[in-house]
């Protein structure tokens, strides 16, 4: 048998969204805890994964640098997660994004994290999703 | 002793199974076999819960509802008769949603009702998929389960009104929804997670909780997907955990981790215990998925046991923590203690690596108080020797992964070569308890032969008399079984030595002046040792 090999990414998309109510409590409270007033703009980071691998229980730790993304979501052409701060792009714009099983081992995916478009016209939020926020990931 | 039956066999109790659910739900084609959750018995209709503080749904369905009103579904064994009953509640873990895991569990819901327990399983389905972090979601479902049980106890018209004992609860959780238990018992003492309340208030109207949760069970369980703000997850409740060597989907033995960080020594306080056992069972050729009677094989045929039989491993040592845990049956923690306690009703030629830790327990020498040399821990005091063996305390990678637990490394050369600890007996109040304890565990390295089990003598002493065991006549130390892939896990085996056996080879508990490891059975070897202790 062989072990899991990391996801393949294909693309790398972030778009601006529409908050959900959790979205909305979550930065409030992140707004609170770093005395900044953080716009109700939730960002959505598309990861396109091709193929997807099959739903087990081991995980694919979604690393941006040496930040782990606390939680990513399915979607039709891969994962998503969210961002409530935009400063964590500022901070980690063009950093590369990794995969770990372990937290020892990392397997670099060749992708790197984009800057995200004007948020001019918000998409339907997928709702409550990962929050990276300035330098740190964070619940 | 009292004679122990076999904890997988049937008991005398009649119980039905039922079906809960909450309202009905239009779920698509791909999804219908959720549709039995429409119909649920009509006493047990169920609300919706909003989760969307903490996990999105999973991908790859779709499903009729939103995180903020994911149903309440299940199936549950309630005895019949008077009550109150005690409550175990399985959920499952992450697997293709299409295919419902719930009823995987019925097996052993089944067998635990038949011996006077309501066992429930739940559906956490709707969080499946390929998704990560989301295990603190799955334990808020486990918890609201637990709350509709619950309610229902507490409504003067319900089926199961005063019939759920709420002080004698039981947590299962398998691979995912292993971790989620972990995080729910932990849970279950807060007013807030992540700034969201639990106290029944809005906006998510969560909680309260605060059940009287008797033990967690962690069926190959995965660790940290989930890491809350204020560190790793420490389980504060009893805690079992059982993993197979063949497991091919959490095939690094994560859950051993969370093993590890309960119940831990205090080092300001070592003589002080937090009141909680922990034990572990690893089993041989059990793999992952067999544990659920839906999910497929993931491993080739021949590689793991039959699945027939690693179901039956465990009805036998999930019945016997349940038999301990919820029903008082006290005795039946000698299958946790030793697992040769149950050589007779487990399969025939199984092999197993046991771990048991006492919440009563004086150290010896647990090795946590830093990566110097082997010392004797405090309060007792002492001097180690080491003769001939390499011993060196190692941040060593049991299992693979991020290692917190300083281990005792043993190699020797040569017969003969010992590790000696020299005690002050008045440090060391040995008669106060039952047995004298150690784990030990044997490497791939090369001076352990392969396949062949590692062995020493335990040579304990009170002066003019000493008592040497073999190790080997506690247990076996099993060479690792190979895994499917990676590098192979070190397990430790705890050795239980009764202090009473030391007094019928003339030893005096209250004058214990040495314990030494004496490498006089094998000729080389590496060991790794670890939490030496007397203790219950």
């Amino acid at each position: 048998m062989q072990p899991p090999a990391p996801p393949k990414i294909t693309a790398v998309e972030v778009e601006a969204a529409q908050p959900t109510e959790a979205d909305s409590v979550a930065i409030a409270r992140l707004s609170a805890e770093t005395s900044r007033s953080l716009p109700q703009i939730p960002y959505t980071v598309k990861v396109r994964i091709k193929p997807k691998p099959p739903v087990t229980s081991m995980a694919w730790a979604l690393y941006v640098d040496d930040v782990l993304i606390p939680k990513y979501w399915e979607y039709e052409d891969g994962i998503y997660f969210t961002v409530l701060d935009p400063q964590f792009f500022s901070d980690h714009k063009g950093k590369p994004l990794r995969f770990s099983q372990n937290g020892v081992d990392f397997f670099d995916t060749g992708m790197k994290l984009p800057a995200p478009t004007a948020p001019t016209a918000p998409s339907k939020s997928k709702g409550k999703a990962a929050r990276p926020s300035k330098g740190r990931a964070r619940r | 002793m009292a004679i122990l039956n076999n904890p997988a066999l049937a008991g005398a109790a009649q119980f039905d199974t039922i079906i809960y659910g909450a309202s009905p739900l239009a779920y698509p084609a791909p999804l219908i076999q959720y549709a039995i959750y429409n119909t649920p018995d009509p006493a047990y209709v169920t609300g919706r819960i909003n989760v969307s503080a903490f996990a999105n749904l999973g991908g790859g369905a779709a499903w009729p509802f939103l995180n903020t009103n994911v149903p309440l579904n299940g199936h549950v064994c309630i005895p019949r008769g008077r009550g109150p009953f005690p409550l175990a509640m399985f959920a499952h873990g992450n697997h293709n949603p299409l295919e419902n895991s719930t009823p995987g569990y019925l097996y052993l819901c089944q067998l635990l009702a038949s011996h006077g327990i309501i066992a429930a399983t739940i559906d956490v389905n709707f969080l499946n998929g390929f998704n990560f972090g989301e295990n603190d979601g799955r334990a808020i479902v486990h918890l609201e389960h637990l709350k509709q049980f619950r309610t229902w106890n507490n409504t003067a018209t319900h089926p199961l009104h005063g019939k759920v004992d709420l002080n004698r609860i039981l947590i299962v959780g398998h691979s995912r929804g292993g971790e989620g238990v972990g995080h729910a018992s932990f849970f279950n003492r807060l007013a807030s997670v992540g700034g969201v309340t639990l106290d029944g208030s809005g906006p998510f109207l969560l909680g309260p909780y605060r059940f009287g949760l008797t033990a967690v069970a962690a069926i190959a369980p995965t660790d940290r997907q989930f890491t809350p703000v204020s560190g790793p997850t420490v389980v504060p409740d009893h805690y079992y955990i059982i993993h197979g060597s063949k497991d091919s989907d959490v095939f690094d033995f994560q859950g051993y981790h969370t093993y590890e960080r309960a119940h831990v020594v205090d080092l300001a306080n070592p003589t002080v215990s937090d009141g909680k056992f922990k034990a572990m069972l690893w089993v041989h050729k059990a793999n992952h998925n067999q544990f659920n009677s839906i999910w497929a094989s993931e491993t080739p045929v021949g590689v793991a046991m039959p699945r027939a039989s690693q179901e039956e491993v465990a009805k036998v040592h999930l019945g016997a923590l349940a038999q301990a845990v919820l029903l008082d049956r006290a005795e039946y923690l000698e299958v946790l203690r030793d697992h040769g306690a149950a050589v007779a009703w487990d399969p025939a030629g199984t092999e197993f690596v046991s771990q048991y830790q006492d919440p009563e327990r004086v150290f010896v020498q647990h090795n946590q108080e830093g990566l110097g040399a082997p010392i004797v821990s405090l309060p007792v005091q002492g001097t180690v020797a080491a003769d001939g063996v390499v011993a060196a305390r190692q941040l060593t990678a049991l299992v693979a992964g991020v290692t917190t637990t300083i281990t005792l490394r043993l190699a020797w050369s040569a017969l003969g070569a010992r590790l000696l600890l020299r005690v002050d007996p008045s440090t060391l109040p040995a008669e106060r308890y039952k047995t004298l304890t150690l784990r030990v565990g044997q490497s791939t390295e090369a001076n352990n032969a392969a396949n062949r089990d590692q062995d020493f003598t335990l040579e304990v002493s009170s002066g003019s008399h000493t008592a040497a065991i073999p190790a080997s006549c506690l247990h076996r130390l099993l060479y690792p079984d190979p895994p499917p892939f990676g590098p192979a896990k070190i397990m430790m085996q705890t050795l239980r030595l009764p202090i009473e056996r030391l007094v019928d080879c003339g030893v005096d508990p209250t004058d214990l002046r040495s314990i030494a490891l004496v490498f006089d059975r094998r000729s080389t070897g590496t060991l790794y040792v670890g939490d030496l202790q007397c203790s219950n």
